[in-house]
Order: structure tokens, then sequence, then C-alpha cells
């Protein structure tokens, strides 16, 4: 949590955005039927299904002016003009490149690139142990050029599936070969790893500390992923080549 | 009288069952064991612990699963006093007060003996909590019984605001404002009464409003992930363990300090959606207001490593009493909870002696065998046990992002549900770090349906009046706690007290 004197001027905002969510349920609840006829049923305002948003949305917007009203009375004006300040010069982009901003977007990135791109579309073994792999090596190597040399290179892969799919290449090359996207992902963990090493050969304590987040990246999704396919028998969201694979070894 | 003795006997022998049933009983230790290991990682909760087991107990039984998740809730409460304890980092929020004085006894050489004591008195808490849920269970579960709408409606809206009001780490209002954006989470999808679509959109996956489950891993294990991550934890060198067993004398002679924490741990985890982290300070604060040497707290005293241990692990079946019998949620963990029962087709709350009579002494009777599970392990593990504190966070937290994602989606085969579990976990980090509490938004998104289902269903019996709520003895007495809750925190009533303190003191 930041301290008072911050919290209290992003309170400003987040008070305002508050103000704004309230606002926006009250409206989208006044478009619900109040006294109008739904299913064939003569409305009453006390049954209305808006009765309830509404009280919630007038509560929030109450509130969140509350929290401006309070925020503004304990740093006044001024604070909000040196704020915007802030935010218009450059100390603001120093602040946002500082290690632990870089390390946020890195998680957020890694969050957001597995559950809406690749567990959908790869396999869920594979797209696990990529994340894993990304997702480990980047924070236990504990070094910032290694944050930042290992985040471009999965944002450049991230940006490369993006194009396969929206070209249509997916599509194209599954004529000739299944899960086209399975194959791209499975490169890319080579690559990855392959591109880590390198980063990493010359150092005996980064060299050491790839090679755990290796066996752990490739373990884990195993083990986590059998237990719930194969014992729990769930499938998995998107199932390609090794869990063809594997279905095959376990069925046999 | 005898009604009691049949209540006794049918304990008993669930507890005996239980414990002769080999696969409950390996369930049982290996949750309690996971549990503790969850607890004592710095970063992970039992919040998270139950969450995650609640994927996997998904297609178990429901006892089964009960064995399993209440046995991790116990477990993990409890064993964040090792991290608490040997690098002074409190492995859970819960065991925060532990460290005061527990890392000083451990650096004296004392944290074998200090886990020892911990260990007894954590599962003399679980016990006594255990006690209270089966003898105030039937009290309360008759009581709630003449309940109607309006009473209902009150206790969710009360739920939601204490729990804003207590846990809110910096203003009350963000408490509050937490607990309504739970409400309208819950409010999206189709109502209950008339199947209006809500803020749907026209996803169909919205339909039948969102799944809670995946709401409340997205709101606890997400911004837990960012967190530790983000800030670099560092873990200290765990200090060595010696004896554990703790002398029978030196349990005898705090068993008063024992006895009185376990009663303010039950009594707090019996407020809606206060957690085992308040119990934690307001027992270890009561320990250091009554003691005769104040001064030795903080410098390794050992009631108050006790006092919050106790209390913590006594708020468990606390948090028991007001989700049973309500189906108000008594802490984040006890949340989780309910939403696994209702996974498993179980709705607490006053039926819930009619529907499942045989249900709060199961509950009772897995309390009283994981804390018993609970010592064992603790006694006989500790040594082994921390060894986990020695695993880097960056490796874990990863793997916790996985379960996270997996848990999510195989809770009803859902894509989207991992689409909705992300972007509120990601919000909920926000709100933590602008000092929201997140427990409030998730009582809020629980207790919803029903305050939305009851208030619409109030007024349709009274024709739209609002009288009854002042008709109604209960509901006027709710009424009125609502109002004290919310004029307690305006400044204008906080000067009339001051002024009124005054004068009465000018007048003596």
């Amino acid at each position: 949590m930041m301290d008072k004197d911050k919290l209290r001027k992003a309170d400003i905002f987040s008070g305002s955005l508050i103000f704004l969510t309230g606002l926006f349920i009250v409206s989208q609840s006044l478009k619900m039927p109040m006294k109008d006829s739904w299913g064939g049923v003569q409305n009453v305002w006390f049954v209305s299904p808006a009765i309830f948003p509404l009280f919630v949305g007038a509560i929030i917007m109450l509130l969140g002016g509350m929290l401006i009203r309070t925020a503004v009375k304990e740093v006044g004006i001024k604070a909000l003009k040196t704020l915007s300040s802030f935010i218009l010069s450059r100390d603001f982009l120093q602040f946002l490149k500082l290690e632990k901003n870089l390390r946020f977007y890195a998680v957020v990135f890694i969050l957001f690139s597995f559950v809406f791109l690749f567990i959908p579309r790869v396999d869920f073994f594979l797209a696990a142990i990529e994340f894993l792999l990304v997702f480990i090596t980047m924070f236990y190597l504990n070094d910032r050029t290694m944050l930042v040399k290992l985040f471009l290179f999965y944002a450049a892969q991230v940006l490369i599936f993006i194009l396969f799919l929206i070209t249509g290449l997916n599509t194209f090359f599954s004529v000739y070969a299944n899960y086209p996207g399975d194959w791209l992902v499975l490169s890319y963990i080579l690559s990855f790893a392959v591109y880590v090493y390198q980063l990493t050969k010359d150092n005996p304590e980064f060299k050491k500390k790839y090679r755990i987040s290796l066996i752990i990246a490739v373990i884990s999704p195993l083990l986590v992923g059998m237990i719930f396919k194969y014992l729990l028998l769930v499938p998995m969201p998107f199932e390609g080549m090794l869990v063809e694979l594997l279905d095959l070894v376990w069925y046999m | 009288m005898v009604l009691l003795f049949e209540r006794l006997g049918s304990f008993f022998d669930i507890v005996l069952g239980l414990a002769t049933h080999p696969e409950s009983l390996a369930i049982l230790f290996g949750s309690v064991l996971l549990g503790i290991i969850f607890g004592a990682m710095p970063g992970l909760t039992s919040t998270l612990g139950v969450a995650l087991l609640t994927a996997l107990t998904y297609s178990m039984d429901t006892n089964l699963a009960m064995v399993c998740l209440l046995s991790i809730y116990v477990g993990g409460t409890y064993g964040g006093s090792y991290a608490s304890i040997l690098i002074n980092i409190p492995g859970t929020a819960a065991s925060a007060a532990t460290a005061l004085d527990g890392y000083p006894l451990a650096c004296k050489g004392e944290g074998g003996r200090a886990i020892g004591l911990t260990t007894t008195a954590s599962a003399i808490g679980t016990i006594i909590s255990m006690l209270f849920v089966v003898s105030i269970s039937p009290i309360i579960s008759r009581f709630a019984l003449q309940f109607t709408s309006f009473e209902f409606f009150l206790l969710a809206f009360f739920g939601i605001l204490i729990s804003g009001t207590l846990t809110s780490p910096d203003l009350v209002i963000k408490g509050w404002i937490a607990g309504f954006l739970g409400l309208f989470l819950a409010c999206i999808g189709r109502d209950q009464l008339q199947f209006y679509p809500r803020f749907t959109y026209g996803f169909a996956e919205l339909e039948s409003g969102i799944e809670v489950v995946p709401v409340l891993i997205g709101a606890f294990g997400i911004p837990q992930i960012i967190g530790v991550l983000k800030d670099k934890v560092h873990i200290g060198k765990a200090k060595e363990l010696q004896r554990i067993l703790p002398e029978f004398g030196t349990v005898l002679k705090n068993i008063p300090a024992i006895v009185r924490s376990a009663l303010i741990g039950v009594g707090i985890g019996s407020v809606p959606g206060i957690g085992e982290d308040i119990a934690g300070w307001v027992s270890y604060g009561t320990a250091k207001n009554t003691s005769k040497h104040p001064e030795t707290f903080g410098k390794g005293e050992l009631q108050g490593v006790i006092a919050s241990e106790t209390a913590n692990n006594a708020c468990v079946g606390g948090a028991m009493i007001p989700l049973l019998n309500l189906g108000i949620p008594g802490s984040p963990p006890a949340a989780m909870l309910l939403g696994a029962l209702m996974l498993h087709g179980v709705t607490p709350g006053p039926m819930i002696t009619f529907e499942h009579p045989t249900f709060i002494l199961e509950v009772a009777a897995i309390l009283l065998l994981a804390s018993v599970a609970m010592w064992i392990t603790g006694m006989v593990l500790a040594k082994q046990v921390v060894k986990v504190l020695k695993i880097p966070t960056q490796i874990f937290m990863p793997i916790i992002g996985m379960l996270c994602i997996i848990g999510s989606y195989s809770l009803g085969l859902n894509i989207f549900n991992l689409y909705l579990m992300l972007p509120v976990g990601i919000i909920c980090y926000f709100l933590t770090e602008m000092g929201y509490p997140i427990a409030p938004l998730v009582i809020g998104v629980i207790l919803g349906p029903m305050a939305d289902e009851n208030i619409r269903r109030a007024l349709m019996v009274s024709q739209g009046s609002f009288m009854p709520v002042f008709t109604r003895p209960v509901s006027l007495i709710l009424f009125l706690i609502i109002v004290w809750t919310i004029a307690s925190q305006l400044p204008w009533y906080k000067r009339k007290i001051a002024q009124l303190k005054q004068s009465f003191f000018k007048k003596k």
C-alpha cells in the first residue's frame, strides 16, 4: 500500500472512477423495466430488477463523491496540480521505468498472454511449460538486465504468435500439419531455453538458477496437468499434440 | 438434556466414523500438512489454499471435500506461525502479531519451544471454537428460522458494512466501496425473480451470473502473485529448531491465557467477514494490556505468541458459526468454503439443520480431528516443514499462478472463467494498493444475490412498504445497528460524542 499522502492523491482518481462506475450502474439500471411489462408480467417498482442495482449504484456514487471530498480536503487542490504536472514531466517516465514497475508489467503481460492468447489456442501442457519457463526464469534470475532482455524476447514471441493468427497462417499450415500453433509454441520453448542458456552460460549462479527453472517449468505442468486430466478427469482447455501423445501413453 | 446427549452421541459417532475411515484420515493428514506448508510459505495464505483445493475437491464426495478444505484451513492458519517465528516474516497476515515475540524467542534459541507451545495452543483454540460451533449453532439456527426477507436483507447489508468497517486498512469508506462493488458484481446476470438480464450486454456466459469461485480465486490469488514478485520479498535464513514438544507445566500455566484468546478468536471469527488477522492482533493487544509485565511483550514473551496463535485458530470455528447458520461467511477463507459448499449443492443457512441434519456436527467433528492432526503433524514434522522456507518465492509464485488458472477453469470447464478471474484479480491488486480491502468485495459478491432477492421479496409481501423494518423487533435491532455503524464513522457524530464526553466529565 502507498503512503498516506500518495494515497490521498490517488484517492481523487480512484474516487472519480468509482463515482463514474456508480453513475454507469445507475444509468444502466434506469433502462431496466420499472413499471413496464416484462415477460408478460406487469411490473411494480418494488419487484423491478432495477431496484437493487439502482440502490447499489446510487450508494457507490455517494461513497465515491465522499472519497473525493475527503481526499481534496486533506491534500487540497494544489496537490492535484502538482500531481498533474508530475504526470506531464519527464520524472513520470522515469517512475514508469522503475524496476518494481517493470516487474509489474512483466507479471501482468505474462498472465494476460497465457490466459487470453495461449490457453484457448495451444495444447495446455505446452502453453503451461512456456508460461512457467518464461515466468520463473524472468524473476528467479533476479537481475534487472536479464528481466528486460527476457521480457523483450517473450514480447517478440507473443507478437509473432498474434501475427500468426491474424494473417491466417495458422489455418494455412493446418493443411500440412496438425496443431501448427503447438509447433510454434514448441519452437518458442526451445528458442527461449537456448536464449537463456546463452545469456547465463558465463555466470555460474545464473546457470544454476536457470537449470532449476527449466526442470521445474517442465515437471510442474506435467504433474499438475496429469492430475487434472487423468485423475480428476478434467478435459484440458485445449488438447493438442502433447495431450494426444499423453493419451496414447496413458490408455496404452 | 436427552437431546444434548443424543447430539453428543451422534457427534462422537461421526468422529469415530471419520477416524476409522482410512481415506478420510489420509486426506485429513495430507490436507493439514499441505495447509501448514501453505501457511508457512510467505505469500501463500490459507484462503488461497482453500481456493485451490476447491477445484481439486470438486469431484469428491461432499464430506471428503469438507475434510480436505477444513483441514487445509486449520493447517494454513496455524502454519503462518513458522515463518513468523523463524524468519520474522509472517507466513500469513493472521500470524503477523506472532512475529513480534516469536522471532525474539527464536533468536534466544527458543524457536522450538515457541513452535511447540503455539502448536498446542492452536490445537486447543480450534477445539474450543469447535465446542462453540456445536453448542451455539442450534440456538442461532432456531433463532434465524424466525427471520423473514427483511431480516435477511438487513443481515447481508450489515455483513458488508461491518466487514468494510473493520477490514479497511485506510479510510472506512473504502471498505464500504469495496463491499458495494462486490454487490454490483453480484447483480450481473439474470435476476432471480424475473430472469431479466442485467449488465450482460449479449454475453451468453454472463447470463447465469458471474461464477463466484473463479472470482474469489482471482481476488485472492492474483494480487498475491503480483505483490510478491513485484516487491522482491527477501527471505532471511531460518533459525534452528530445538526441542518442540512443550512441557506440560508450561501449557498448564498458560491455560487461562489460551482460553481467553480462544474466546476472543471465536467472537471475532463470528463477525461477518472479519478474518484471523484481526483476531490475532486483538488477542495480542488484550494479552499485553492484561499482563503484569507488559514491557516484556515484543522482546520474546511466550504469552504474546500464544495469544495471537490461539486466537487466529479459534477464529476458524468462530467463522463457521455465521457461515453454517446464516449463510454469511465469517472470514475470507470461510467465504471460499461457502463457494465450495455451493458447488457441492449444500446451501448453508437456517434450513441446513433440516436439509442436512448432521452437517454441522460433521463440520465440528472435522474441526476436532483437524486440530488433533495439526498437533501431531506439528510435533512430528515441524523440522521438515521448516525446509520449505528455503524455496524461493520466485519459483512457487508462478506455479501458484498456473494452479489458479487451471483451478478456475476446471470449475465449470469454462475458459470464460479465466477471462473473468484475471481482470478481477488485476482490479483487486490495484484496489489493495490503494488501501481498499478485498474481504468486503468478496463478501459482497457472495451476499449480493441474498440481499437482492430478499429486499424485493420483502417489498413484494409488504406491497412496497418499508414499515416492517420498524415493526419487526429483529429488523429494527439490525436497522439500528446498521445506522449506528454508519453514523459512528461520520465526523459530526464523532465530534458530538467527544463533546458529550467532555460535558459529562466536566459535570463530574
